[in-house]
Formats: C-alpha cells, sequence, structure tokens
C-alpha cells in the first residue's frame, strides 16, 4: 500500500494480503504440516442410524497401534463436545444415534496399516426403528429419545394481539407450508485436524473458524483447564459455518489419542467421508396460518417453525431462535405469533451454515408472501411492498429498528437495473419466461446483548519499536477476506502502510478471546475493537513500545431479555434486494438463469472487491440451496456423497451479476460497516423460486427444486392463482 | 494389503502378448477406474486383479477415415481429442464436448466410456444412433460388434479375457441426415453427469416421406435405449401429429427408467415431439437442438 491509497476511501479495492501465497500454493494448510513422529488417526463410526452396539470386535493391533474410544476417557474426563449445549458425545458409548457417529479412532504410524486395521474392524448392532425427517422426529417414530418428545428446544414469540382472537374477525384464514432442505457446505477444504503433546500441554492445528471454541469444547474430555491446550488455525480453505463447532469432532477424538499414545496423531478427511459425516444446513418446514381481510390484508400471522436439528442439540437452540426472529422478513405485521421446535432426529446433527437459520425463514416468508399476493392477484412486489419495515417500527420480538432502512433507495436500484416492472407484465405466468423479487435481512453479531453478556469480545494491538504494528485477536481468515480487511482499518486509522501491520492466524496462547468468527460480527464488532485500539496507539505513538487492549461494550438503552427473547435483538441489521430472472425449457424443465440483480446495506464498505465476493459467492450458493443442491436422507443415510451428485453451481450456470450498494454508516461498526457476509446468502433463493414459479406458472412450496421437480410441477402443480 | 501389479506395454502387439496370459485390468484415463478404486487421501487405489495401462499405445490413438469413409476412433482418445476433430461424427464429438470437466475430457478415453457400460455413458447414445461398431483384437483374432450388442446388459459385456478394444468405428454422420439433434440434460451446465440424454437424426426422401429416422436415448434404463421397431413406425411414411404420438407412445414403451421416472419419460416424449414437428417444417437450419454454451473450438458446428 502506498501513501496515496490512504487517502482514499477505505472502500477503493486492494489486492488481498493472502492472494498471492494462496495463488502460488504456498500457504500452509493443516495437511501440510510435517510433524515428525506423529501418528496417523482414521475415525470408525456407526452404520445406523439408532441401534446398541452388541460388539465391537477388533483385529489383533500390531505393536504401536492403537484403538481410542469412550473407554480410553480417564477418571474425571467428560465423554462430551461443548458446543453451547454439552450432549454431543465425543465418542458413543452403548449406543448410536446418528449414522456416522464417532465411535472410535484407530491410530498408528501407517497410514495404509491404519486404513487395513480399521477395514477389519466388525460392530455390531440391535437395530431401532430410527426417526429420521421432521415429520417422523415429531411423531416420536421408533418411541422419543430425546425429551420424551423429540423436542430439543423450543420458544414462542408474541406481538399485538392474541392471534386467535383476531382470526376471528377475519375474512379468511389460510394455511400454507414451506419446507427447505439440506445444504452441504463444500468447502474447498475438507475437514482435518492434528494434536501434538508438548510438554504439559497439547497443541492443536486445525482448519477451522473458531479456535477459542476447540478449546473449551474438548477440553472436559481430559478434565484439563482449557488453557493446558493451544489451538493454532493453519490456513483455512473455506468454512461456511461447517468450521464452526464441527472441528470440535475431530479435535476432542484426537486430543484422547495424543494423551492415550503420548504422541501428535493427525486426521484428514477426504470428500466423500466429509460429505458423508459433517453438519450440514437444518432443513426446515414452516406451517404459516394467515388471517386477511376482504382485501387481502393481512391482520394476524401464526408460524409453526421446525428445525431439524439431528440427534444432538449441540447449538442449535440458537439456530432456532435466529430463525424465529426473522420469519418477518422485511415486513411489520400487525400481530404475530411463532413458535419453534428443534426437532429430534437419527440424522447427522445439524449446525452452523451461512445464515445460521435465517435463510429458512426468510424463504418461506418471501415465498408465502408471494403467493397470498397471486391468490389475489396483486403483483408480489406491490402486495410486498405494503408492509415494507421502517426505522422505528416493532420487530418480531418487540424491539425497534434502530438504523434506517433503505430498502426504497435499493429497489429503485434493481428495479432500473433488471426492467423488473415491465418484464413483470409482459412475462404472463406460464408462459416459460419468469422474474422474481426478494427482500431479506440479517441481524448483525449475537442476538441481544450476547456480545457484552456471553462474548465479551477483547482486542490487543502491540506498537513495536520499528514502527510495526501487530494486531491481536481471535479472529480467522477463511477466504471470506478478514485479514485483509482488518489490517486495512489499522492502516486507514494510523495513516501508515498495511506492509507495517501485523496479523497473524491466531495462536490461543499469543491472541485474546475476541470471540467467533461466525454471526456476521466479526467486521461491526472486533473491526470497531481494532478501529478503537488503533485510535489510542495513534495517540500514544510517539512511545516506543507499548500494548493496548479494546473491550466490546454495548450501546446504552438497547434492553433485550435472554429467558423471553424480548426486545432488540439485533442493533444493526444488513439488507438486501435480490432480482433474478430464468427461462425455462418447456421440454425439459431446465432453467436458465437469464440475469441476476441484488442490492446491498452494509453500512458503508471496507473494501469494494471483498464485497463484490461475498456478493457474488453468497447469491449463487443461495440459488444452488434453492435449486440443484440436492441432498437426501434416505433411513439416516445422506444419498448424494460425493461432488458429482450433490450438484453445487458452476461459474458456467449464472450469468454475470450487477450488484448495488447503498451508503447507510453503521453508527457503532467501523468507518460505519457493519455485516455482510450471511446478508447476501438470505434471499436469492426466494427471487430465483419466485421467477421459476412465474416462469411455469405453478406454485413452488418446497426446494431445492432441481430440473427433474421443474418438470413434475408443470405436470402436475397447482396454479399459480389458485386459493391457499 | 498387497501391491498391485501394473503393466506398461508400449506397443499395441506388446498389449496384446500380455492379454494373452494375464486377465488385466485395462486402465486408459482412468476417469472410472481411479475413482471406484480408491481408498482414502494419500492411499494408492487397490485393484484385486493386475493393471495394464494401454494410455500411450500409439495405435490407439489416431481418429481416421477409412476406406469405406467411415470413422475409425482410436481406443484411447479422449473425449477433448473427439470433440475437436471435425472428423467425428456430430453427435459423437457433441456428447464428448459436454462430458464431465475439462480436466477429464483430457484423460477420459471412448474405450473406457464403452467398457464402464454406464446407462449414463455420455457417448453411448450417439454409437448406438449411428450403428457404431467396436473392434477387439487379440493376440490370435480380430472381430467386430455392433456396441448396442457390445455392451450386453448393466456393467457387462461381451468379451474375452486376452480381448482388447482397439478401435470404434462409426459408419453414418450428420452429412446422412436433413436433420440432427442432440441434448444432454446434465444435473448443471458444466461439470454433468447426465440426467437423460436423447439423440436424434432424420432424412427425408424427395417425396417428404421419412427415408431414415433414428433416435436413441441414455440414462432410461439398465443401457441406452434405441429400438428399429419405434423408428420404423415413421420410416416411408410423412410426418403427421398422429404419427408423431404414435412414436412417441412406442418408445415411452422402449424405455425402463426407474429413477425420476415421470421426469425422464415426459421430457423424452417432449424432445421427440419438438424434434419430429420441427423437422416436419423443413425448417433451413439443420441442427435441430445442440448444447449452446462453452464448447471446443470447433466441436459444435456439423459437417453436412
Amino acid at each position: 500500500m502506498i501513501a496515496e491509497e490512504l487517502t482514499r476511501d477505505i472502500s477503493t479495492a486492494m489486492r488481498r494480503l493472502d492472494a498471492v501465497e494462496k495463488s502460488e500454493g504456498t500457504a500452509k494448510y493443516v495437511s501440510d504440516y510435517d510433524f515428525s513422529d506423529c501418528l496417523w488417526a482414521r475415525m470408525v463410526r456407526s452404520s445406523v442410524p439408532r441401534g446398541i452396539i452388541k460388539n465391537i470386535k477388533l483385529p489383533k493391533m500390531p505393536e504401536d497401534y492403537y484403538w481410542v474410544s469412550a473407554k480410553d476417557i480417564p477418571e474425571g474426563g467428560h465423554n462430551y463436545l461443548h458446543m453451547i449445549a454439552t450432549d454431543w458425545k465425543c465418542f458413543a458409548d452403548g449406543d448410536v444415534k446418528y449414522v456416522g457417529e464417532t465411535i472410535g479412532l484407530v491410530v498408528g504410524p501407517d497410514k495404509t496399516t491404519v486404513e487395513d486395521l480399521r477395514e477389519q474392524i466388525e460392530i455390531e448392532y440391535e437395530e431401532q426403528e430410527p426417526a429420521v425427517s421432521i415429520d417422523e422426529g415429531v411423531a416420536c417414530k421408533g418411541g422419543a429419545f430425546v425429551n420424551g418428545n423429540n423436542i430439543h428446544c423450543h420458544l414462542k414469540l408474541e406481538t399485538g394481539e392474541n392471534v386467535e382472537d383476531v382470526f376471528k374477525r377475519c375474512d379468511k384464514v389460510v394455511e400454507e407450508t414451506i419446507e427447505t432442505g439440506y445444504q452441504e457446505h463444500i468447502y474447498l477444504e475438507t475437514n482435518g485436524a492434528c494434536c501434538i503433546p508438548e510438554g504439559d500441554h497439547y497443541v492443536i492445528y486445525a482448519s477451522a473458524q473458531c479456535p477459542f471454541y476447540i478449546r473449551k469444547s474438548i477440553a472436559p474430555v481430559l478434565n484439563i483447564d482449557p488453557d493446558k491446550i493451544v489451538v493454532r488455525q493453519a490456513t483455512t480453505g473455506g468454512a461456511f459455518g461447517g468450521k464452526e463447532h464441527f472441528p470440535d469432532v475431530l479435535c476432542g477424538p484426537l486430543l484422547l489419542a495424543a494423551y492415550k499414545t503420548g504422541k501428535g496423531v493427525k486426521m484428514f478427511f477426504d470428500r466423500e467421508e466429509d460429505i458423508e459425516n459433517s453438519v450440514k444446513r437444518h432443513p426446515s418446514k414452516v406451517v404459516f396460518k394467515t388471517g386477511l381481510d376482504k382485501n387481502g390484508n393481512i391482520l394476524a400471522m401464526d408460524s409453526k417453525v421446525y428445525y431439524n436439528v439431528g440427534a444432538y442439540l449441540a447449538s442449535s437452540f440458537v439456530v432456532l431462535q435466529r430463525g424465529c426472529f426473522h420469519v418477518t422478513g422485511c415486513y411489520e405485521f400487525p400481530n404475530m405469533r411463532t413458535e419453534g421446535f428443534g426437532v429430534a432426529t437419527n440424522s447427522f446433527p445439524s449446525c452452523a451454515f451461512r445464515g445460521f437459520g435465517a435463510p429458512q425463514t426468510l424463504f418461506a416468508i418471501e415465498t408465502h408472501m408471494c403467493h397470498l399476493a397471486e391468490m389475489y392477484g396483486v403483483e408480489p412486489l406491490e402486495y410486498k411492498s405494503r408492509y415494507f419495515i421502517k426505522q422505528g417500527d416493532n420487530t418480531s420480538t418487540n424491539g425497534k429498528v434502530v438504523e434506517r432502512v433503505m430498502i426504497p433507495e435499493m429497489l429503485e436500484q434493481v428495479l432500473k437495473a433488471s426492467d423488473y416492472k415491465r418484464k413483470a407484465k409482459e412475462y404472463k405466468y406460464g408462459t416459460g419466461k419468469g422474474i422474481g423479487i426478494a427482500f431479506y435481512n440479517h441481524g448483525g453479531a449475537f442476538t441481544g446483548n450476547g456480545e457484552q453478556a456471553i462474548i465479551k469480545a477483547k482486542c490487543r494491538m502491540h506498537k513495536y519499536p520499528d514502527g510495526t504494528v501487530e494486531i491481536l485477536n481471535s479472529q480467522t481468515e477463511m477466504g471470506q477476506g478478514f485479514h485483509t480487511i482488518i489490517p486495512k482499518i489499522a492502516a486507514h486509522v494510523l495513516g501508515i502502510p498495511v506492509e507495517k501491520i501485523i496479523y497473524k492466524d491466531p495462536d490461543t496462547s499469543r491472541v485474546p478471546d475476541s470471540g467467533p468468527t461466525a454471526a456476521s460480527r466479526s467486521t461491526m464488532i472486533v473491526g470497531r475493537l481494532v478501529e478503537k485500539a488503533a485510535q489510542q496507539v495513534k495517540e500514544r505513538w510517539n512511545e516506543k513500545e507499548f500494548e493496548v487492549e479494546t473491550h466490546y461494550e454495548h450501546p446504552d438503552g438497547f434492553p433485550w431479555d435472554q429467558s423471553t427473547f424480548q426486545g432488540y435483538a439485533y442493533l444493526g441489521y444488513g439488507w438486501g434486494v435480490c432480482v433474478v430472472e430464468v427461462e425455462v425449457d418447456p421440454c425439459t424443465g431446465e432453467v436458465t438463469t437469464k440475469g441476476i440483480w441484488s442490492s446491498h446495506d452494509g453500512g458503508h464498505l471496507i473494501d469494494e472487491l471483498i464485497v463484490h465476493g461475498q456478493v457474488n459467492g453468497g447469491v449463487i450458493q443461495g440459488i444452488g440451496w434453492a435449486s440443484t443442491e440436492v441432498l437426501q436422507n434416505v433411513k439416516g443415510h445422506f444419498k448424494q456423497t460425493s461432488m458429482s451428485d450433490y450438484i453445487v453451481p458452476t461459474s458456467m450456470d449464472y450469468p454475470k451479476q450487477e450488484c448495488f450498494f447503498v451508503e447507510n454508516p453503521y453508527e457503532w461498526g467501523p468507518f460505519g460497516a457493519k455485516g455482510l457476509g450471511e446478508l447476501v446468502f438470505n434471499g436469492s433463493g426466494a427471487a430465483y423460486i419466485d421467477a421459476l414459479s412465474r416462469a411455469i406458472g405453478k406454485r413452488i412450496q418446497s426446494i431445492p427444486c432441481p430440473t427433474e421437480q421443474v418438470m413434475l410441477y408443470m405436470l402436475n402443480g397447482k396454479d399459480i392463482e389458485e386459493a391457499l | 494389503m498387497e501391491e498391485t501389479k501394473c503393466y506398461m506395454p508400449e506397443t499395441l502387439a506388446q498389449a496384446l502378448e500380455i492379454k494373452s496370459r494375464v486377465d488385466a485390468i485395462v486402465l486408459a484415463g482412468g476417469s472410472d477406474l481411479m475413482v471406484s478404486h480408491k481408498r482414502t487421501i494419500g492411499l494408492t487405489p487397490v485393484f484385486d486383479r493386475p493393471v495394464m495401462i494401454i494410455r500411450n499405445l500409439p495405435e490407439l490413438r489416431k481418429i481416421r477415415v477409412n476406406e469405406k469413409g467411415e470413422c475409425c476412433i482410436g481406443a484411447a482418445c479422449t473425449s477433448a481429442e473427439i470433440a475437436a476433430s471435425t472428423l467425428v461424427p456430430w453427435h459423437v464429438r457433441q456428447a464428448a464436448n459436454r462430458m464431465g470437466a475439462i480436466g477429464l475430457r483430457n484423460s477420459a478415453t471412448i474405450g473406457g466410456n464403452i467398457a464402464n457400460a454406464s446407462p449414463k455413458g455420455d457417448t453411448l447414445g450417439p454409437l448406438y444412433l449411428l450403428d457404431a461398431r467396436v473392434k477387439l483384437q487379440s493376440l490370435k483374432s480380430e472381430r467386430e460388434v455392433l456396441v448396442s450388442d457390445f455392451i450386453v446388459k448393466f456393467k457387462t459385456l461381451d468379451i474375452k479375457p486376452d480381448e482388447l478394444i482397439t478401435e470404434v468405428i462409426v459408419p453414418y454422420s450428420e452429412r446422412d441426415f436433413d436433420y440432427v439433434f442432440w441434448h444432454k440434460v446434465g444435473t448443471r451446465k458444466a461439470n454433468a453427469i447426465s440426467k437423460i440424454t436423447v439423440s436424434m437424426a432424420l432424412k427425408f426422401n424427395k417425396d417428404d416421406t421419412v427415408k431414415d429416422f433414428r433416435l436413441s436415448a441414455t440414462a432410461t434404463g439398465s443401457k441406452t435405449n434405441r429400438s428399429r421397431d419405434v423408428e420404423n413406425i415413421i420410416i416411408g411414411k410423412k410426418i403427421d401429429t398422429a404419427l408423431i404420438e404414435k412414436v412417441i407412445q412406442a418408445f415411452d414403451e422402449v424405455i425402463s427408467p426407474r429413477a425420476m421416472p415421470e421426469f425422464r419419460r415426459e421430457s423424452t416424449r417432449r424432445m421427440i415431439r419438438r424434434f419430429l414437428s420441427e423437422c416436419a417444417r423443413h425448417p433451413n437450419n439443420r441442427v435441430i437442438e445442440t448444447y449452446d454454451g462453452y464448447h471446443m473450438p470447433g466441436a459444435i458446428d456439423p459437417v453436412f
């Protein structure tokens, strides 16, 4: 960075600091580390969705080869992983609750021998009847296995009047169910980790989003202080939430293996192993009951939100909460009742995935709104715009929208670029051409006062005598560009070139805990702490060497009650509008996306190029979720297990996108920036389905919707304007 | 685990000699075999028989036209080579051009695509359509057999342990027809496996009756489907709506898709209807349906 660049607006794109090492191939990923004397581990997992382990028949283990299982947990240690809840077992013990549950590790010096031994292990089960889908879970198929009712977690929100009373005075009360499926993260780099004993502590190298989460999660296995575990993040090749808690499932068993053998132990998943045996986006089912007057105006809405949590709760209650908070989308409705149910099933536990529960309910409300509009013969955009939420309006948790909502400005940008109004009028339903629109938001950072009450983020900055400055916090680079924008923020505040700033992949023994790299919080929360630290360093610049520390402080006057979920859930939302245009081949049902236009409000942008990357990736990942990314769970087994049958979009599938932004600086963010990484995923799927549904003239209530499904809708689907 | 014994002959004669005494698995591009035999990261694939790699046999890497004017494609020619050669009939080039991803097309071979005998094999629909034959050679013998007979059923070939597929001979090309059609419904627009592929070709007599009509479909049963009986319904007659529907109905009875049957049947019906009703209009454009996305230079244009 040259001095001149510092005088430009911070939004001006700069070359990513990791660009060269990643394109040259010199960046060191976890499987690139070479530790002498390190053992290989392979996981042995449950092959049945539900059952009692009757017997484990092991081959004779040669010298230096080990079987590591729950029985090796030392006295005082716990057989669980702490991932918000503590129900996820480190190793299955006695019974198994899902296909892929960890039973043990085979560990040894030669990886071929380890694999040969693993293939010889025979596990005998007494199989039980599994519940796999949401409906089977709710019906307690095979008998309840969680809480007597298979409901892991539950919440209820109400605004305005009691909806049942309002329904009585409605002209009509309609019901509609909207469903969404699994989604696999398909990070470029599959999961992998090493655990190396060093003196009286253990060092973990992992491809991971949240180094401090790993420490906290696995320390109970050996009943040791988390400080005795040092986590060093290796260069991480993508995550999307799939490496927020899931690395714990590798690291817990590796820690025990290192304890048992006294040696370093490493484990890497191949792609099929990773798809079959890792967490996914929660499948969902949202049942709306909406009360309308004779003109089709919404008087009350009741929504029941069901998420398929899988066998263990882990972090899913928080996902469900976010889902329920976002069920009103970008709208204010007069009277609402929302109930969320986290359903226990015998499937691989679901976990974080870009959007963290919000995309499911946002897809549901957008789609439901379209169907209400069409049923009353109103253009969907016109219908939706009657309910747009504004600054000061009530949210689903009886808080207020704090910031200015720039939906009208964003709408104008995308309408003009896409020529939406003309096309919406011209493309008659069922003629093979369609244009669709969706509105969405994403609450930035942890819910309510969670940043202050739970995370208590800290950031340090160290000035060295030679004028270099080191940023110390636990935020990770995983491809999203964070380790470029943070030095950029510091450089702009300090007025020094970015080359003078050191910002390394976190090592928990060196950096303070600034919280997880998740929840669209890193830029708005930690970026702000870095900005403040840099301001302090600048004031003391003449001192030779010193360190400053900044702490998160929640702004006053925005109360939140975590026990009742009432109040200001989020201080800053990202907002988005997306228009998608499609054409359908009448012979085959193949869909060609002709155009994608979006506008996003991420506050004041820190780096335009990085933001463009987020928009391009997020929007297409959202359309993939809604279209080709079919992931079926058949009797507890994922049916699609490779990149050739789990169909993520390619760059050939979509045209060049046009993206717009609005300038809406966020009061408490660095340089006015707020969260954006998840927002960009949240609405493109709904816009795509709206367009597709208009093109074929049929109502679509479930995603994904691949080619063959489009054909079935064309043949047997319900007409788009039919009454709900 | 035992190590796999691997042969790497340098000439066809050496390969046939090895085949005469060793029942070796023949590996050309490896894009099917290395995947189906892989173990986890960093481990060598394990085969239960010796492997003979024929990738670089010069005799198997040529594309030529024989004295009868038939296109002969060496069994170890890659999809990329086939897609780029205008000697190769249009339908075959189309299929080679959209097989998998670029990297795969640089290694996968036509011999391998046939030998894999998958109902989804990309080149099989065009090869069935154009009466293609495989040449099988052993130390002692040489024979030719129709691809459609060579693939006996799902993953099963009419081949003897000492025989090697050396060439694929395609006797017809787009020049033998007035109108051609090829449509692959892939899982996505690139790097895709076929959900269904329909290949068609038609030639009129001077009096507007149909001289020749051919239709094949992949991924619609345990092997690629083509039926002379169905084609004969329309041959010698003028195309009309009733006749089109008769062809559609008859072909529907030929195919037996197990997964996604409604989709596969209906899209096949609609594609046949589209092709035949377009042909009946005698449009100037002789390519009724093709892939309009990225293609290898020269891969897409027909040579009439």
